[in-house]
């Protein structure tokens, strides 16, 4: 699938820029550090979600709620308990694993629609409890001020965590996805009746694939509290579900860069746009529209097929 | 090495098979005829475990196999191909074949490991085997249809079964690539010792190459035994060769 | 979990009647969302704001007309209008060309158009500001109904969910429109085959869906602070509620909101705090107990 020649390249173009990650800091404002963290932490939320979507084709429409699950276990750790800043780092993503385990057992009995209906239903029902349980994860306020360890205080600091973290973590997705795993998941995808028959265990496999991927969403958790200090409900909403879902169309569902350049592009939008206007939901439904009518396969799905790389088809396929 | 016994499956009211029976021994070459409706696939299906039956049972290798998930059933060899094309059209040929290879060896869930250096010799044997080496890194979605039913078959390879079991092998194939996929098929029996059981409209083709016939009509079996005993009966001439291979 | 030892009958009968109209407002919405799910096959998400507007429009509407008995009347009567209107111009402009589209993209659409019309109602009727509307003379003050105090308003909403019920009944099994609705959704290439213009019939399903949508929105809208994030609040609830009837199932939209509805209202009586989480739960056990909702889905 993938010949040693590119792949080789695309190292040495990953290395060239996290080494000019690296660096930034120094030279830039640090507004412009924090927002590049938080393209990192919301790019790795956005490659998580992919992994079960684009790769998988699994119909995960309520990801936020893992993604919540583990900045609040983070948040909580922290706040009540004087566990050491590694337990609450790990805890973080095993919890959104467990929820993932647990909602993931449900769900894949259930196929497309129904998979998205009861996925929503349950994460919901996490997002409800965070909401109303005042006393401990202090409702609709969330919680704020939250006690990170001191040498994340300082935003550069952080940023250069969340990077080395984010580069990590890309790293092991991006094994995961050309391993035989990965590559059975790709399978079911495109054909789940197909790889059945071929011995593979669908159901289960799938559910290896929603744990892997919420133990990702919890580790981007876990960097937004590091970045943001806080926690609130709007995590495990599932509007910002669908948000995180438009980022991997925009990037693109069949690449894995993808979900990377489309987080970078929603980030900039609504931070750059939304200084100067607060319908910034407008303009984020308006290019929905547009990528939907022009875009289908996303910005890089449109470069490769510009490219020749690889023929286009449409994503029905892969995904009905 | 395998025995369907008395099987019925239903669809609401619809008697898709009624009491059909069938045994394939080890080595042999079976295929299973029967006008349109008359249950083949069907029986197919519930042999892998695509469908549970209402009652009757499987048998693989004196192991009752009828009520097991259909990748466990994979497991114990049984393979199959489908009836209409059914590949992983977004992915390599080399990689549907890949897929089924490593499957086949338990590594499917190994993480770590970079797949593309995995099960290669494997892959480019049954590639080899069935001539789409050249097209191994092809997408298969864009394969012509005579090519990925070839493909089809050769998914199913990749498992390394004691049985193959083909759902019309050549649907929507022009003569001569019939001719070649049944070359192939018959080579395969040959080569690599497979037990195969096949369905088929072309009549030439299944005297040609069965070494032993079931007839089935309305979801029944009618007879089943070797070609020249299956063409005189006389059932058979009335339900099926008496209009359509006159 | 703090049980008060004196819940006496006449509040759990309050209760009752409570969730009773909330499940009809449920119902109203869901209804619609159900029929554009079952003829459609998409799962609207645009149908929470088309609710919103509804109730936005009743609003207007019922000022517009100096906000008495008529005005609302009025309001109830023309809204439901307004919002098939705005409806129709989506789905003529942008939807209809994507019904050869795969499921996903329709789906993503009706989400574009849930962001669109979400800041439209705040670009046009802004954000602050506290709004109501008072239900007509008729139908103000409580009525007492076995001992316990019940809303008139509640009661007018109990009796108006069955009336829709049993209108869309009638429209879909004695109107031709309606029958080609619903072969439409059990099968729409036969549907096709026949030379009916499927574009059309989507069209009109689509829009009556919506249609209800702003009917429930202004139904609701004498209960409630109209703002914004109504949106928001409903969709899930109605995406719930249709997912536990059996998607595309007219009855089991019903089935679903009467759970959602008594359970949230109970909730409320037993245990305030969490009372959100009793009806999530409920959706939980149901389809543990029937994954595919209580009743037949069309799909």
């Amino acid at each position: 699938m993938v010949k040693p020649g590119s792949s080789l390249r695309s190292f040495w173009i990953c290395a060239a820029i996290l080494v000019v990650l690296l660096f930034l800091p120094p030279v830039i404002p640090r507004f412009y550090t924090y927002i590049l963290a938080s393209i990192f932490v919301t790019s790795l939320l956005a490659m998580s979600l992919n992994m079960v979507v684009g790769y998988g084709g699994l119909f995960q429409f309520h990801h936020a709620a893992f993604y919540g699950v583990g900045a609040y276990t983070f948040g909580l750790l922290l706040t009540k308990t004087h566990l050491p800043m590694l337990v609450a780092f790990i805890a973080g993503p095993i919890a959104a694993a467990l929820a993932g385990l647990l909602i993931g057992w449900f769900c894949v009995r259930l196929i497309k629609l129904y998979f998205a209906m009861l996925q929503i239903s349950l994460g919901s029902l996490l997002w409800a409890i965070a909401f109303r349980w005042y006393s401990l994860t202090g409702g609709d306020d969330g919680m704020h001020g939250i006690p990170t360890p001191s040498f994340l205080f300082s935003s550069t600091h952080a940023y250069y965590f969340i990077l080395i973290v984010f580069s990590v973590c890309l790293l092991l997705m991006y094994l995961i996805l050309k391993s035989p795993f990965g590559m059975t998941l790709q399978a079911i995808r495109d054909n789940p009746d197909r790889c059945e028959a071929v011995g593979v265990n669908v159901r289960r496999h799938q559910l290896i694939g929603i744990i892997i991927a919420t133990f990702f969403a919890g580790v981007a958790g876990v960097l937004f509290v590091v970045l943001e200090h806080s926690v609130f409900p709007d995590l495990l909403f599932w509007i910002l579900s669908l948000e995180v879902f438009i980022m991997c169309l925009l990037g693109g569902w069949f690449t894995f860069i993808g979900p990377v350049i489309g987080a970078a592009i929603m980030v900039s939008l609504r931070t750059f746009v939304g200084i100067y206007t607060q319908y910034w939901t407008l303009i984020l439904g308006v290019l929905l529209i547009f990528l939907i009518f022009f875009l289908p396969e996303g910005i890089m799905g449109f470069i490769s097929a510009k490219l020749g790389s690889k023929p286009v088809e449409g994503i029905e396929r892969a995904v009905e | 090495m395998l025995r369907v016994e008395n099987i019925y499956k239903s669809f609401g009211n619809f008697l898709a098979v009624s009491g059909a029976q069938l045994t394939v021994g080890r080595g042999e070459l079976v295929a299973v005829i029967g006008p349109n409706g008359a249950g083949k696939t069907t029986l197919f299906n519930l042999i892998t475990g695509q469908l549970k039956p209402d009652r009757g049972k499987v048998v693989f290798k004196e192991e009752d196999i009828t009520r097991l998930s259909t990748h466990l059933i994979c497991r114990k060899g049984i393979a199959r191909s489908f009836q209409i094309a059914n590949v992983f059209p977004r992915m390599t040929v080399f990689g549907n074949v890949q897929v089924s290879v490593l499957s086949q060896q338990r590594q499917s869930n190994s993480l770590f490991r970079p797949a593309y250096t995995m099960a290669v010799k494997e892959t480019e044997e049954i590639l080899e085997s069935v001539g789409l080496i050249e097209k191994a890194h092809e997408l298969a979605g864009s394969l012509s249809h005579g090519d990925q039913r070839i493909l089809e078959i050769a998914i199913a390879l990749g498992n390394e079964p004691e049985l193959l079991i083909l759902d019309e092998p050549t649907a929507g194939m022009s003569p001569e690539e019939t001719r070649i996929t049944m070359d192939l098929v018959r080579r395969l029996a040959e080569t690599k010792g497979l037990t195969i059981l096949f369905c088929e409209h072309d009549m030439d083709v299944v005297f040609n190459v069965a070494q032993s016939i079931m007839v089935m009509h309305h979801g029944r079996t009618i007879v089943q035994g070797a070609p020249d005993e299956v063409r005189r009966n006389e059932q058979v001439q009335e339900a099926y060769l008496g209009d359509e291979d006159a | 979990m703090e049980l008060s030892q004196s819940i006496s009958f006449a509040a759990l009968g309050g209760h009752f009647f409570v969730g009773l109209s909330r499940a009809m407002i449920l119902f109203v919405v869901t209804s619609g969302l159900s029929l554009v799910l079952g003829v459609l096959r998409v799962p609207n998400i645009a149908h929470g704001s088309l609710y919103m507007i509804g109730a936005f429009a009743a609003y207007t509407i019922s000022r517009l007309f100096g906000g008495g008995s008529t005005a609302f009347w009025l309001a109830l009567v023309i809204s439901p209008f307004v919002v098939a209107a705005v409806s129709l111009v989506a789905e003529r402009l942008l939807f209809q060309h994507l019904y050869q589209r795969e499921h996903l993209m329709l789906l993503l659409f009706t989400f574009a158009l849930m962001l669109i019309l979400g800041d439209l109602v705040k670009l046009v009727w802004g954000a602050g500001e506290y709004r109501s509307i008072v239900p007509p003379q008729l139908l103000k003050g409580s009525a007492s109904i076995f001992g316990s105090s019940i809303p008139r308003y509640n009661l007018f909403l109990i009796i108006i969910g069955p009336l829709v019920a049993v209108g869309l009944w009638l429209f879909t099994n004695r109107t031709k429109m309606g029958k080609i609705a619903r072969a439409a959704a059990v099968d729409r290439e036969m549907v096709g085959a026949v030379g009916i213009n499927v574009s059309w019939v989507f069209a009109f399903a689509f829009v009556l869906g919506c249609f209800l949508a702003g009917l429930g929105g202004a139904l609701v809208a004498p209960t409630i602070s109209v703002s914004l994030g109504m949106d928001h609040d409903i969709i899930i609830e109605a995406f719930l509620i249709v997912t536990i009837g059996g998607l595309g199932n007219m009855w089991g939209a019903m089935v679903g909101s009467l759970i959602f509805g008594l359970t949230q209202s109970f909730g409320v009586l037993f245990w305030p705090q969490f009372a959100i989480v009793f009806p999530y739960t409920a959706v939980v056990i149901v389809l543990l107990w029937r994954p595919m909702g209580m009743l037949k889905s069309v799909w």
